[in-house]
Order: structure tokens, then sequence, then C-alpha cells
């Protein structure tokens, strides 16, 4: 039930944190967009991207053009383009990115539940794990680069790049080692329980017994693998210049662009949503399972 | 090699990499060498220990400053988190239930969003004079404390919590010796320095991808002032011989070499604090 009411809040609360940010800084917001100093219309920007009426008037109307996919135009990054004409190419890039990154990930963790990856492998994967995506991004876009050429970001090159990001974000900052001893730890942890030394005893398939009662945990650990794969998409996807919601977020932020900012900031707090609604719902289902499971009094009578 | 003396060796090469940074941070001119361009790109044979940038100036400044720029806020950084990985092993101890709830109620929602969606944001609304690495270090040191006191905590708890406690108190042990010594010191150390130096590593890595990608857009960074360069800026310096041919492949194997100091020295702080 938290969980839903996270889910339902954080697309609201993340723009409306912005916007209190965006008036807290000192200056007023045109200003620092256009300082009148340098750049002449200062109030006649003001008036043109809603900021002269204060930061509820700014947050209600941009919130209004949000829910109808109007999210303004760019301020700075690529002034005077639609928002959403930017995000209708980042948010497919980012989650086939994101997607692909996940099967690495998914892989390693179904060996793990299963006990097929030896422990011996642990310290190579930990080590890989240590490099920061930053380093293995700049190799990825080294060898794109030498292959297709510096301006190459249509065809197959931008395939190789979105394929060569996933890898990236799959291996670094020990998002595959903590995969898969995440995973293991879940399955060992739950493996000592009597329940399952019966099941076995009775001809049962581990996993089969295990696996409803680690769902939640498990769903857990994905959101968080997620959360951690998008976190890294910023820099995977800057370095790799792959047209994602993670460049489009850094290229607002280094640029100050607070339309592109306030935009793909929510487009993250509407994926982390998603997460948290994927991940209550896992819950629900297990809690369900657990309800149609025969009660202890009717397994003794029989 | 035994547990006892892997931990040792860890944390002889724990210590020297610290030296080496300390000695690096300590020594960091405030401003980067007059460029002589008669010097340009040389090696490290030409102009030891590193060899120089495109104008001459020795990469040696690059990495002084580049450590001065990482040091104090990832060291801040990394206490912190190890303090509130003592906390909430702490809290488990004297009132499980309440507290476990607790730290996983805080978990849930700083853990809620992508901590880099967080740390540009901070970035973003900070005041250009306030602009620097400390803040930042320490947005993602409240965003990784969740975890560190979630997994001390459950720590604590495998260890029994408030009964150990109790038990303890029932042979006649003091507080300090109880809370001091058997549960921080010899069991939450392992997790809370594991904990602690993963964050300073981060930290420093954050640095650094975020200064190579402003840098890279000719931008000034977020993490330190213009007049500063950091380890990003020998990254910068060395990619392009990677993919043209221009002569400064020593500035990023030097970039790298840094960045893999940062990694053995968390490595073997964790290695080093293992228990018995």
């Amino acid at each position: 039930m938290v969980r839903l009411v996270a889910a339902l809040a954080l697309p609201l609360l993340v723009p409306a944190i912005i916007t209190a940010l965006i008036w807290a800084l000192p200056g007023d917001p045109a200003s620092i967009i256009c300082p009148p100093e340098s750049c002449g219309g200062t109030a006649v920007l003001a008036a043109r991207w809603n900021l002269d009426a204060g930061p509820m008037a700014f947050f209600w109307g941009w919130l209004s053009g949000a829910i109808h996919g109007d999210f303004g135009n760019s301020w700075r990054l690529q002034q005077g383009v639609p928002v959403a004409e930017l995000l209708q190419t980042a948010v497919p890039n980012s989650l086939v990115l994101i997607a692909l990154a996940l099967v690495p990930l998914s892989l390693g963790s179904a060996l793990a539940a299963n006990g097929w990856l030896p422990r011996k492998a642990d310290p190579v994967l930990q080590v890989v794990g240590l490099v920061p995506a930053l380093v293995l991004s700049l190799v990825a876009a080294a060898g794109v680069e030498l292959t297709y050429g510096a301006a190459s970001f249509a065809g197959q090159a931008s395939w190789v790049r979105l394929l060569a990001g996933a890898l990236v974000l799959g291996l670094a900052d020990g998002a595959l080692s903590g995969a898969i001893t995440g995973t293991r730890a879940v399955f060992l942890t739950e493996n000592q329980q009597r329940y399952v030394g019966i099941a076995v005893l009775r001809g049962e398939r581990r996993l089969t017994n295990t696996l409803p009662n680690v769902a939640s945990a498990l769903a857990g650990q994905l959101r968080a693998r997620v959360l951690h794969l998008l976190s890294g998409a910023v820099v995977v996807e800057a370095v790799l210049r792959i047209d994602g919601i993670g460049d489009l977020l850094w290229g607002g932020t280094l640029l100050q662009d607070f339309g592109v900012v306030l935009a793909a900031a929510s487009g993250f707090a509407m994926l982390s949503s998603l997460l948290l609604v994927t991940q209550a719902l896992v819950e629900i289902a297990v809690a369900w399972h657990v309800r149609r499971a025969p009660a202890v009094g009717r397994l003794e009578r029989a | 090699m035994s547990g006892r003396s892997a931990r040792w060796v860890a944390l002889g090469i724990a210590l020297v990499a610290i030296l080496l940074l300390a000695g690096l941070a300590l020594t960091a001119p405030e401003h980067l060498a007059v460029p002589v361009m008669d010097r340009a790109y040389a090696g490290p044979l030409d102009l030891f220990p590193f060899g120089a940038d495109a104008r001459g100036r020795p990469l040696l400044e690059y990495a002084q400053q580049g450590t001065r720029v990482i040091a104090l806020p990832a060291l801040v950084a990394g206490l912190m988190v190890m303090a509130f990985g003592v906390a909430g092993g702490l809290l488990a101890c004297v009132a499980s239930g309440t507290a476990n709830t607790l730290i996983q109620a805080l978990g849930e929602v700083v853990g809620a969003l992508p901590r880099m969606l967080v740390v540009l944001v901070v970035a973003l609304v900070l005041p250009k004079d306030a602009r620097g690495l400390m803040p930042l270090a320490l947005v993602w040191a409240v965003l990784a404390a969740p975890g560190a006191m979630d997994e001390a905590a459950s720590v604590a708890q495998r260890l029994g919590g408030a009964r150990f406690v109790e038990a303890l108190r029932a042979h006649g042990y003091s507080g300090s010796r109880i809370f001091g010594w058997h549960v921080v010191a010899l069991n939450l150390r392992p997790v809370v320095v594991r904990q602690g130096a993963e964050v300073m590593m981060q930290v420093v890595f954050l640095e650094i991808a975020l200064s190579y990608l402003a840098v890279a857009e000719e931008q000034p960074s977020f993490t330190h002032a213009d007049s500063l360069v950091s380890w990003a800026d020998l990254l910068n310096l060395g990619y392009p011989a990677l993919v043209l041919d221009v002569p400064t492949l020593h500035a990023l194997v030097l970039g790298l070499c840094l960045i893999g100091t940062i990694a053995v020295l968390a490595l073997s702080l964790g290695v080093a604090a293992r228990a018995r």
C-alpha cells in the first residue's frame, strides 16, 4: 500500500521539488536563464516561459500541459524545440538500453539461483565490477568510433552504440556481480529452511519451492538494480552519445535548461513509479499465493 | 595465503595507497604551471614522472590537483556512511523491530529514485559560488546511508540484537565494552568499513564522471573551481589517443592508474576489515 502511494506521489513530487528549488535559487528564474545585464528580453522571456506568475502558477501550468503531453519547449539545450519531441526519441532509446542491460543481469541471476555459477568466479566478477561506467563507456565509444566513425548515429551504428552501452551498464559499477551475489545470497538463506529439505526428500525441485517465498526479495533487488542502471545510463548515454533520457537530463543540467530537466526528471520519476508498482504487484501476488496454500490444520488432518 | 596474512597484506596496500593519495593532495599547486610549448606532449621519460599535456604542463600537477578535489569530500562521505552504518547496527541492538522498520522505510523513500537524478538536481540548483564536490558527496552519502544501515542492522540481528546485548550485560560487561568493542569493533566493522570504502570510491567515480562529461562539452565542472583540473581532464586529454593519432596515451594511462588506485584502496580496505 505504501509503495502504491509512493508510486502515485513520485511523478508529482519530483517536478514540484524541482520547481521549488528553481525559485529557491538566488535571483528569479528568468534572470538566471537570461541575465538582464547581458540579455535584453528578460521580461519577455519570463512571460513566454510562464515564469512571471510565481512557482505555483508555473508548476500547475507545467503539470496541466504535461498531462496532455505538452512539456513546454527547451530553454537552452535545443532552444524552442518542444520537449515532448525530445522525449519521444529519448524514452524508447533509454528503455531499450535498460532492457538490453538487464539481459546479462537476468542471466547471471538465473544461473546463480540454480547454483550453476561457481563461487570461484566471484572475485573475477567483483574486480570487473570495480571498473567505473565512465571508463568502460570510453572504451566502448572508442571502439564504435574506430569502426563506424565519430558521427555515426544511424542504422547499424546506433544499434551497436545501444548494445555497447547495455554491455557497459550490465558490467560496470558492480551491476553483474551484485546481481549474482545478491540472488545467490537470497536463495542460499532460503535453502537452509526446513521445508526445502523436506521438499527435496519428497523428490520436488528446490527452486519451485523456494521461488514463491523469495519472489518479494527478488522483486526488491530487481527494482534496486534497474534504479542502478538508470543512474548509470546518464553517464553511458552521454559518453556513447545515445539519444536517451539520461543524456537529455545531463544536457539540461549542464546548460541549466530547466524545461528539459523538469521533463527528464519526471520521466525518471515515472520509471521509478513503475518499478514501485511492479514490486507492489509481485508482493500482492505472493501474498495471494500464500493465502491459497492449505492451512496448517488442514495439512495436519490430511 | 591465510586469512590473517591476507588482511595484513590488504592493510599494507591500503596504507600505501592512502599515503600516495595524501602526498599528492597535500603537495597540489594552486594553479597549473605556465605553459611551455617546447615540452608539449612530452612523455614520462622526457618530463619525469608522468610527462606533459598539449601545452607542456606537467601531468603530475593534474594528478595532484585532481587528488585534492576528491580527497576530502570522498573521505567525509565514506566516514558519514560508516557513522550511519554504526548507528543502524546499534539501533538494531537496542530496539530491533521498530528500528528495522524505520530503517527500511527510510531506505524505501531515499532509494525510490535513481541516485544520479538526485545528484544532478542538486548540482543544477547549487549556486555557482557554492559549486564543489562536497555537497554532491554529502548527498551521495545520504542516499547510500539507508543501505549501509540496513546491512549493519541485519548483521546486528544475526548476532542476536537486543538479546546479545542482554547476554553480555548478564556477564557484567560495561556498555562501552559491549557496544564499542563487541558490537561495533568485532561485528559491525567488516560491513561498515566496506560500505564506507565503497561510498568513498563511488564519490571519486562520480566526480570523474561529472567532470569528464562537463569537460568533454567544454563546460565548467559542477565539482570544482574552473582554476582546478581533475583526473577527468587526464581521461579527456588521453581519450583522443585511442581514436586519433594524438600522442597523449600517457595521460590516459595515468588517469586509469589513479582510478585503479582508488579501486584497489576500496577493495583492500574491505579485505583488511574482514572478520577473523
